[in-house]
């Protein structure tokens, strides 16, 4: 059988400092000679939970030892190996290690390492003091000790990490324990079956010793809800394969599709729940206490540590949280590590500042809305007045017609009555005219529409609107209700008005009362504005073309006085009169209404005397498309 | 009063206003003649009486005022009745002053319409009367030699046969004979009857004169 052993010799670096302190410090001989201490492993220096035991050891022995202190460490791959005969050539090799050497104190890190110290007491200096740390107070019973020998031993409650899993997940119905297939493995197994399955019941126990890693890892992805991992020890598999470290926790922690519980507070961090736990902290400190003792030369058999039992649970917060575990649940005497400073207290600033920002935006926006609203209101307000002031104006300009629009009411009005009277004379005759009262009685008819068409029309004029309204219709149209109401206001001031219509239909979207009202506007300042003329002098021409630009273009010019050139800009100002009963709105609002309508509005002089006012307005394009 | 149905003239722009006032006034036992404007009237010949001018103040073209002032001048004496479907002040009394027969409002009832018509067409048969009586009264003053219309001027004035004698430097006698000559071609019996004519013809030049009169010897 071939027998592999890692030989390791280590001077701590912290030995080397406090060797060198003394020996500046102290000058005589014996004070130069370091205190050798002996650590044995059993598995290799790099095994959990041995290691992480030693390591605890090393550095409180150092931390506290007043003398330098010389350290050996002897690893051993023994406890994977079945034949202690096989042991010899260790035994020997240890023994060449001391040769001229004296020293004070051996230390076998965990069972196996006692076992096989125990085993070869008598060839390993049986005058050195052995101290066994890490072992199980099952496995090192008192009675095995010799009068030179002592033992800082665990006390491992196998049934508290049940009872913590039931604790943390009242809802398990099944474990499963990691442990492993070497001697020492095996016997925790059988302890596991003695001591917690006969009280588990309900819940199922499962032991993973005669797996490989690989079909663990299989296991414990796939592990029923309701179910947890008990790692306990994993230093090598059923295939032989070892695992130092506990490296393979973090690969089964992350795999597993269940909580994974652990023995001990070196597996904390390494993806375990946490709970009571073995504490190797604590173990290794107190095997430092009792080794100093020692070295000082007390007697080893009468020293008498107590066992180094589970201190309060410690628990890793990420795990927690990872499986929803609420903190309630945990004893009140429980540690939490690992806790995450919460994003409050590590992106503090940071927040305080994106809120204040945040806010400050919001506070801007609710601005910005509450502005916009404010806005829309007063737009709306503002197109209402308008309206309003639009509607005045139409009024006005109604009532200024108010004389010819009764003339114009007046011709059929008169027509009918003098037909109707005629009528009666007709029917009252002897014979009585009866066909010729039935004629009379169509034409008053036809002149009764006629009326009620003009009173139709100013009734158009002079409704109270809240909104445009638009509508298509031929701009034609709109000149030839214009006429029907100005030309006689026309007729009446003495002004010869004439229309040219431009040929074919001029297809306008727009408010066609307002479009008309502008007219209205233009050909009564016309009027107004003619009225110094001499009698036949006043003449004025109605216009509409379509544009090359395809705009409408409607012309009202008059042969009056014109425009003083300098006021040519200013007359569609508002309040702008020349006129001793103007409100000066006139002209304002028929640019408010064009614009409104899409188009523009001018005025200039003609060549030949008088003004013109001109306004373009859109071509629709839905009808003319 | 003549028998003789009048006719009346109606000149109106509006189309169904004109043939409402021609279908009542005919209802009315009238003859009619209806004009679209003003232009169509006085290309047409006034001929026959009685008759009256029913004229629309506001047309198009030439206006009531304007037309009555051509009628005027080609010695129109047709009575004119302005309609007006405004009636205000300014135009009344514009056609009053240029001599209006009457002014109606529209609408016009057929009462007033008769009304003023009959005033109007009875008016007009009254001048025509009257001036049926200055023109025969012309034609006998035409008969007059220059010397008798010298001996008239004077008569009538009041003056004495030997003031006239002095002033026109013949004799006494002669005033007499021509005095004679007078009397029997104005076939009056009394000198009171020559004033008369005098007064008729517009003769007595320090006299008020009725503007009607003023007018017809202008």
């Amino acid at each position: 059988m071939f027998v592999r052993a890692i030989l390791e010799m280590r001077w701590t670096r912290a030995a080397l400092a406090c060797v060198a302190a003394l020996i500046l410090v102290t000058t005589g001989a014996s004070a130069a000679e370091p205190r050798r201490v002996l650590l044995i492993h059993a598995f290799g220096h790099a095994y959990s939970p041995w290691s992480d035991m030693a390591g605890s050891f090393r550095a409180d022995l150092v931390k506290k030892s007043g003398e330098p202190i010389d350290l050996y460490e002897v690893s051993l791959d023994t406890a994977r190996i079945q034949n202690p005969r096989e042991e010899a050539p260790f035994v020997e090799y240890i023994r060449t290690l001391f040769l001229g050497r004296k020293l004070d104190l051996i230390v076998p890190v965990g069972a196996p390492a006692a076992f096989f110290v125990q085993r070869h007491r008598s060839e390993l200096f049986p005058a050195t003091p052995m101290m066994v740390v890490g072992a199980d107070q099952r496995r090192i019973p008192k009675a095995s000790l010799s009068e030179n020998d002592t033992a800082v031993l665990l006390d491992l409650d196998l049934p508290a990490y049940l009872r913590n899993i039931l604790r943390v997940l009242p809802q398990t119905t099944e474990v499963a324990i990691v442990v492993g297939n070497s001697p020492v493995e095996r016997y925790w197994t059988s302890q596991f079956v003695r001591e917690v399955v006969p009280t588990a019941d309900p819940v199922k126990i499962s032991f993973l010793n005669d797996l490989t890693f690989d079909e663990m890892l299989k296991r414990a992805a796939a592990m029923p809800p309701h179910s947890a991992i008990l790692w306990f020890l994993l230093s090598e598999d059923a295939a032989g394969v070892p695992y130092s470290e506990d490296r393979a926790l973090d690969t089964m922690s992350k795999a597993a599709s269940v909580p994974v519980f652990g023995m001990g507070d070196y597996q904390l961090g390494r993806g375990i729940i946490g709970g009571p736990l073995m504490q190797t902290q604590a173990l290794g400190q107190q095997a430092a206490d009792v080794a100093l003792r020692i070295l000082k030369g007390e007697k080893p058999s009468a020293l008498n540590p107590p066992y180094v039992v589970f201190g309060a649970p410690i628990y890793d917060w990420r795990e927690l949280r990872r499986w929803g575990i609420s903190e309630t649940r945990l004893s009140s005497d429980s540690i939490v590590q690992f806790r995450e400073p919460g994003v409050w207290r590590q992106y503090r600033w940071q927040i305080i500042a994106i809120a204040g920002i945040l806010l400050a935006q919001a506070a801007v926006i609710t601005g910005l809305f509450l502005e916009r609203r404010r806005r829309q209101v007063a737009e709306l307000e503002l197109r209402h007045r308008l309206m309003e002031v639009i509607h005045l104006n139409r009024t006005a300009v109604a009532g200024a017609l108010s004389a010819s629009v009764a003339h114009e009411l007046n011709q059929p009005l008169g027509a009918i009555q003098s037909y109707a009277e005629a009528a009666l004379l007709y029917l009252n005759a002897d014979p009585p005219n009866v066909t010729r009262a039935q004629q009379i009685l169509a034409n008053i008819l036809r002149d009764d529409q006629r009326a009620s068409k003009i009173i139709t029309h100013l009734r158009g004029l002079l409704k109270k609107r809240v909104e445009s309204e638009m509508q298509e219709f031929d701009f034609n149209d709109v000149i030839s209700d214009t006429v029907q109401i100005v030309g006689p206001e026309a007729l009446k001031k003495g002004v010869d008005l004439s229309v040219h219509n431009a040929n074919g239909a001029l297809p306008v979207r727009g408010d066609r009362i307002q479009l008309q009202q502008v007219i209205m506007n233009l050909a009564m300042n016309g009027i107004d504005a003619m009225q110094g003329c001499g009698p036949g002098q006043g003449k004025m021409s109605i216009k509409t073309s379509l544009t090359e630009d395809s705009a409408v273009e409607v012309s009202v010019a008059d042969s009056g006085s014109g425009i003083p050139p300098d006021r040519l800009n200013k007359i569609f100002d508002p309040f702008y009169t020349t006129k001793g009963h103007g409100t000066g709105l006139g002209l304002s609002i028929a640019r408010t209404i064009v614009e409104t309508n899409g188009g523009r509005i001018w005025a200039e002089n003609r060549p030949g005397g008088g003004a013109m006012f001109c306004f373009t307005l859109p071509v629709s394009k839905a009808i003319t498309a | 009063m003549t028998k003789v149905t009048p006719i009346v003239h109606i000149v109106d722009d509006d189309e169904s206003f004109r043939s409402a006032l021609g279908e009542l006034l005919s209802a009315c036992g009238y003859r009619i003649s209806l004009y679209e404007t003003a232009k169509k009237l006085l290309e047409t010949p006034l001929t026959g009486s009685p008759a009256c001018i029913l004229l629309d103040v506001q047309m198009a073209g030439l206006n009531g005022l304007q037309l009555q002032d051509q009628l005027s001048a080609l010695g129109c004496r047709l009575p004119i009745i302005f309609i007006s479907a405004y009636g205000d002040i300014p135009t009344t009394v514009q056609t009053i002053k240029a001599g209006a027969e009457d002014f109606l409002t529209k609408p016009v009832t057929r009462e007033r319409l008769v009304e003023v018509l009959e005033r109007a067409l009875a008016r007009h048969e009254a001048i025509q009367a009257h001036d049926d009586e200055i023109a025969t009264l012309q034609s006998l003053f035409g008969q007059l030699t220059p010397r008798e219309r010298e001996v008239f001027a004077l008569l009538v004035r009041g003056k004495p046969h030997k003031q006239i004698a002095f002033e026109l430097g013949i004799s006494d006698r002669t005033v007499k004979l021509h005095r004679h000559q007078l009397v029997q071609k104005l076939k009056v019996r009394s000198l009171a009857e020559l004033a008369v004519i005098a007064e008729r013809l517009g003769l007595l030049p320090e006299r008020k004169s009725d503007w009607r009169e003023t007018q017809a010897s202008r």
